[in-house]
């Protein structure tokens, strides 16, 4: 039986780096457009402040608007991370379904 | 002659057991979100698009000068806008396993909701809040569109 379960394991190892290796890369992208927004309205939120010309009150409702947003691109971080998760099993999966197809097809 | 037909029995019932366990090592695929789905990207630009539009005009074409923001100049487009992030919401609710998703629609129209309450109470809105206003509706669209598109297809 044509069938090494050792190679089989190394190739699903592969198949899971090779994707998490691509969806890591799409990570980091999405959470630097995301830090470089935050950066920004931050920056106009300080300036307002320090000039008097944001009041303490709405300063304190800005940052509530931060946390409501934060979490909002927490999620799309958790949907990034499923995504990874669920291609890189699917595909150890699909590399032991096609060695256990071979070797059966060999016997 | 029997021992021959014997072990060609067995072969076959071998074979036919791998077969069922090959089968369901290939139905088998984990899923933990679910698939996208254009039609809801769609709608998340058109509505990012109609939320941008109806910042930049009331920036660029109105003053807070003579009541020129005044909130019932702007009530239909408020009431619009939120129409599209409860359509988006309730769209993303009935999804299995989107429950992201469906947070994050929760705190972009948890989020319009005060704007256009700040609006209506202050009946006025200044240049800075339509600035500020603008960039966290436009985060969390953006948000909204990444948890989207990153789905499989």
């Amino acid at each position: 039986m044509d069938f090494d379960i050792n190679e089989v394991l190394s190739d699903m190892l592969k198949a899971v780096k090779l994707s998490v290796e691509d969806s890591w890369d799409e990570t980091k992208v999405v959470a630097n457009q995301f830090f470089e927004r935050r950066k920004e309205r931050l920056e106009l939120i300080a300036e307002l402040r320090i000039t008097g010309k944001m009041s303490q009150e709405d300063f304190e409702s800005r940052m509530e608007d931060e946390k409501l947003v934060g979490e909002a691109e927490l999620h799309a971080i958790a949907v990034i991370s499923k995504a990874m998760a669920q291609k890189a099993i699917n595909a150890a999966i699909e590399v032991l379904s096609k060695a256990v197809k071979a070797a059966i097809i060999a016997i | 002659m029997k021992k021959i037909l014997d072990i060609n029995y067995r072969r076959t019932l071998i074979s036919i057991f791998t077969l069922c366990c090959l089968l369901s090592i290939n139905s088998c695929k984990v899923t933990f979100i679910p698939d996208y789905d254009e039609t809801i990207a769609n709608q998340i630009e058109s509505t990012t698009k109609q939320i941008d539009l109806f910042y930049l005009t009331m920036l660029e074409t109105t003053s807070a000068e003579n009541n020129g923001r005044s909130y019932n100049l702007f009530t239909e487009q408020y009431i619009e806008i939120e129409v599209e992030l409860n359509s988006l919401l309730n769209k993303n609710k009935i999804r299995p396993l989107n429950e992201n998703s469906t947070k994050i629609c929760e705190n972009a129209l948890k989020l319009w909701q005060k704007y256009k309450k700040a609006h209506k109470e202050k009946n006025t809105i200044g240049d800075d809040d339509i600035v500020l206003n603008s960039k966290y509706m436009s985060s969390m669209l953006y948000s909204m569109q990444i948890a989207e598109n990153v789905k499989p297809e």
